[in-house]
């Protein structure tokens, strides 16, 4: 709050009073009044005035000062109403009243939306798991009757399944609360499942799956984890050369306070202008564009649940060479991992 | 032959479950009614039951509780619900093994299959005709002759073993080689199980293995 604007703001009290003195005085001198009467008159009055004027700036400066700085330096200013002191001044009582009665309406409101949000996600969840018995149904009758079914139908299968899964982990992802457990995980095993899953796709595609040698233990969720490795498997597939003989290597860097899983193909690669953008929400990149539909959503589910879960991922790639993926795991940390 | 029950309540689901588990040689029973599970459990006397968390009127969780007072029947939980939270849980009451939907049918038989050879526990030592084989070590022995195996023809022959005179087909046995790690190429099969067939000529069983063009091959 500033004395020079408050000042401007009370100007026409400030004329008022002055043209009433003006008055006055004229009265005063009309009535041939004694002009030591009229001095003490003067500097009383203005005296009067400015005690009346630092009065009301000094009463309101510690209400609004404090209002404009806690608004400023708390991160969620709408909670700024908690830190200040009720002010004793009628209009900023009016004032605290109203902002509370707009914060609680707000409140409310925010509440009925989040409400319809959970109930959404609740019902999205809901609705995958039950979608998931049907596909089961699918690709057992599959099995059942090769005659019937052909290869095309169980990759349009797999394709379903990958996309109900990136709605599930979509709305995990974006879940408040914890719905993942860190456990200790045989690196080995998720990424036996993450094979099996495409062992049609990578066996069709002549891609050769190389696996050195993994034995490490990471803390992670392993549900997750699979999910993230099947997205980045899923692409490396999507984005084989047409010429050479392909292959996705997976690999482990075993460090004092970190665990490296890396995972090479060398595919089409990615152009070294899209490589900053493959973590974002929808984005497609030329590559993208250039093979078939892609949504741009599997890599930003996969960051995503990496943050939450504490691991850091990363991607190095050449265009027409290689793409590796980096995910980090940090050791002996759990319970910040955990956080 | 093995007895299988399932309980699970999406009806088009268990009779696909159901002719699976039968083309696969084991009896498999469906649960309709869902009172008194535990009662049903007793009388049909299962080898093995695949449970599903989500039953009507109760929970797989819950029953597998009960069931575990009182039995230690081999449990295999499939169900929709893909969370380690559910995973931890079903385990630490005494499920045998957890599969999520939608579940590879041949993972599934392969699953069942080394929950039963766990229980057997004489399965690192078996016998084919006059072969002696120790699967642990990677050996076929006969007589005198003893021939070491790799660990990718030691999983071929054995999963031909435990499916004698039943047709194998290529994609079983490469679902059953990545299942153990090894992520081998089609061509890869071919030389491991030429290189097989080599070797049991050397102990006298030239043909052994027989190719049905088109489907897979047969252990005769």
């Amino acid at each position: 709050m500033k004395i020079s604007l408050f000042f401007k703001d009370k100007m026409p009290s400030f004329i008022l009073s002055t043209s009433f003195y003006l008055i006055t005085l004229l009265m005063f001198l009309a009535f041939k009044i004694d002009s030591s009467l009229i001095i003490v008159f003067s500097i009383s009055f203005f005296l009067l005035l400015l005690s009346l004027f630092l009065i009301s700036y000094f009463k309101k400066k510690s209400f609004y000062n404090q209002l404009l700085f806690n608004i400023e330096n708390l991160d969620k200013s709408y909670l700024v109403l908690e830190t200040i002191n009720k002010p004793n001044f009628y209009e900023g009582k009016l004032l605290y009243q109203a902002l509370y009665d707009i914060n609680k309406s707000m409140s409310e409101n925010i509440k009925s939306f989040s409400l319809q949000t959970t109930d959404f996600k609740q019902y999205i969840e809901m609705w995958i798991h039950e979608i998931k018995i049907p596909i089961s149904s699918l690709n057992i009758m599959a099995h059942n009757h090769k005659d019937k079914f052909d290869k095309k139908t169980l990759k349009q299968l797999k394709k379903i399944e990958n996309y109900v899964d990136q709605v599930l982990y979509y709305v995990r992802s974006n879940n408040p609360e914890k719905d993942y457990l860190i456990n200790e995980v045989e690196l080995n095993k998720v990424i036996m499942n993450v094979a099996l899953k495409n062992k049609d796709s990578l066996l069709e595609q002549k891609i050769d799956f190389i696996v050195s040698n993994i034995n490490n233990k990471v803390y992670t969720d392993s549900k997750w984890l699979e999910f993230i490795l099947n997205q980045i498997i899923n692409n490396s597939i999507k984005y084989k050369k047409e010429t050479t003989n392909s292959y996705i290597k997976v690999e482990v860097i075993e460090e004092s306070d970190k665990t490296i899983l890396t995972i090479t193909d060398n595919g089409i690669g990615i152009p070294t202008i899209d490589l900053p953008r493959v973590f974002e929400k929808t984005f497609t990149g030329n590559n993208g564009r250039l093979k078939t539909k892609s949504t741009g959503m599997g890599l930003f589910i996969a960051k995503n649940l990496c943050n939450k879960l504490g691991h850091k991922i990363n991607i190095e790639s050449k265009e027409g060479e290689y793409t590796k993926v980096f995910i980090i795991f940090s050791k002996n940390k759990y319970y910040e991992v955990a956080r | 032959m093995k007895k299988i029950l399932i309980i699970e309540d999406d009806e088009s689901l268990c009779l696909e479950l159901k002719e699976l588990l039968e083309n696969a040689s084991y009896k498999a029973f469906v649960l309709k009614d869902f009172s008194n599970i535990l009662e049903q459990i007793t009388e049909i006397t299962p080898d093995l039951i695949l449970l599903d968390i989500n039953i009507p009127g109760t929970n797989g969780e819950v029953l597998l509780q009960n069931l575990r007072k009182t039995s230690s029947l081999p449990v295999i939980m499939v169900t929709s619900k893909n969370t380690e939270v559910d995973e931890v849980l079903s385990m630490s009451y005494g499920a045998d093994d957890y599969i999520t939907k939608p579940y590879n049918p041949t993972i599934l038989l392969l699953r069942i299959a080394s929950i039963f050879k766990r229980m057997e526990n004489n399965s690192s030592i078996c016998t084919y005709r006059d072969l002696t084989i120790n699967f642990q070590k990677g050996i076929i022995k006969k007589s005198n002759i003893e021939i070491i195996l790799t660990k990718n023809e030691m999983i071929i022959f054995s999963y031909l073993l435990n499916n004698r005179n039943k047709i194998v087909t290529r994609d079983e046995l490469m679902t059953d080689l990545w299942n153990n790690n090894e992520y081998i190429n089609d061509n890869a099969l071919t030389v491991n199980i030429s290189r097989l067939r080599a070797k049991l000529k050397e102990v006298g069983f030239e043909n052994a293995i027989e190719t049905r063009k088109g489907i897979g091959y047969i252990l005769l």
